[in-house]
């Protein structure tokens, strides 16, 4: 087996720390420092990437809730508007109301008068014919000319007992 | 027709002798030459733009990094940071090596088929984190070869066991690269053998090359897997013993 021979362990040993000496070297001082900072660029940008999509992404979320605030106020706002003028409305109605069923009090208690009145008026009459009826029924039948004002009170007697009775 | 040992010959280029030692440029040292050349191209060319977004130059040289710097993470620790260039060499030297033996036609030598050059670098290895895990742990580090909890009796016996296992590191580490590596090369040449023999015999021999042949394909894509195989497994084992000095199993 050739590997086996003494003499050829020197140059290949003596050749294998020079060329691996060498390599280490260049590796260490220029590739993997060159390749190093790649790879580490690359992490950076893909973490500032990553920072700045978190921040867009913050932002977004506040513009959101901003949004919905917003939202909400103005659909508070609007309710509240609509509170108030149905308040309003409400009070206009009801002093409208009050002044209507006033006036039509007012009205009723001056027609009632007027009732009132024509009643009484309606009744003297009443009792007028019935004083002439009575003294015509009376001095027909007996001849007797009776007082007039005894026959009016007879009458305003009985007609006040009829109109108590209706009453 | 070579022999199937023939390949492994060293051959020397350039005869160079200094104060009575040879270190003459062989075709062993030439191989490394390349391999040295390889790697700069590689990792000189896939870096040159060093760009953000990597082509596919760029992406494999990455990937290497990124596969060992992972690697030496998982077994060693972060404190093995400092060995990253280290570890990151000897991996790329040992899987360059290891495939440039598996180019057809070119004849190039695999400096790792040879026990010298893979003993060296475990030995190298064995001696740097020995004298790691000294300068970690003072003389305190002898106590990686005391079992924590054994039984007093058998301490003595579990003693000389870890001494001896740790001992034959180097040379688990170098024959396990070396031996893959000679078994690989010398049956692709023994089954070439055979191709070429029956070939030459004609005939319905001829025909009887092909089965070889086709074992021949098969087994060079086994090879391949064998000599990545071999360099993570040199590399892994350093990264561990790298752990076993800094943190004591």
């Amino acid at each position: 087996m050739p590997q086996l021979d003494p003499a050829v362990f020197l140059p290949q040993i003596f050749w294998l720390i020079v060329v691996f000496a060498a390599l280490y070297i260049f590796i260490a001082r220029n590739a993997a420092p060159k390749i190093a900072d790649v790879l580490k660029k690359r992490q950076d940008r893909i973490a500032d990437d990553l920072t700045a999509a978190e921040q867009l992404q913050a932002k977004a979320e506040e513009a959101r809730i901003a949004f919905e605030k917003a939202q909400a106020d103005a659909r508070n706002n609007a309710a509240s508007i609509v509170l108030s003028k149905r308040d309003e409305i409400k009070a206009d109605t009801e002093a409208a109301l009050q002044k209507l069923s006033e006036e039509l009090n007012a009205k009723i208690d001056e027609a009632q008068k007027r009732i009132d009145e024509a009643k009484s008026k309606a009744l003297s009459d009443v009792r007028d014919v019935a004083t002439d009826v009575c003294s015509e029924i009376v001095s027909q039948i007996s001849g007797l000319n009776l007082d007039k004002k005894s026959i009016e009170k007879v009458v305003k007697a009985k007609t006040d007992a009829a109109m108590k009775g209706d009453a | 027709m070579a022999g199937p040992l023939e390949q492994f010959e060293i051959h020397s280029k350039v005869p160079i002798e200094v104060a009575g030692y040879d270190i003459s440029i062989t075709n062993s040292a030439i191989s490394l030459a390349i391999a040295l050349v390889i790697l700069m191209v590689f990792m000189l060319g896939g870096m040159r733009k060093a760009a953000l977004v990597p082509g596919r130059w760029q992406s494999s040289v990455e990937m290497c990094y990124e596969f060992i710097a992972k690697m030496l993470g998982d077994t060693a620790g972060h404190e093995a940071r400092q060995f990253f260039p280290f570890v990151f060499t000897l991996f790329m030297f040992i899987l360059t090596a290891n495939l440039m033996g598996m180019v057809p036609w070119l004849h190039l030598f695999t400096v790792t088929s040879h026990i010298a050059v893979t003993f060296a670098l475990a030995f190298f290895i064995f001696i740097g984190v020995t004298i790691l895990g000294f300068i970690k742990h003072g003389i305190g580090f002898l106590k990686f070869f005391v079992p924590g909890d054994a039984p007093l009796a058998l301490l003595p016996l579990l003693v000389i066991i870890e001494i001896v296992s740790y001992l034959s590191r180097p040379i688990s580490l170098s024959v396990r690269l070396f031996a893959n590596m000679v078994a690989g090369h010398t049956m692709l040449q023994v089954f070439g053998g055979f191709v070429v023999s029956l070939a030459a015999a004609g005939g319905i021999f001829a025909l009887g090359s092909v089965l070889p042949f086709a074992f021949i394909v098969a087994l060079t894509g086994l090879e391949l897997l064998v000599a990545c195989l071999q360099a993570y497994v040199f590399a892994v084992l350093t990264c561990i013993y790298l752990n076993d000095a800094l943190h004591m199993h």
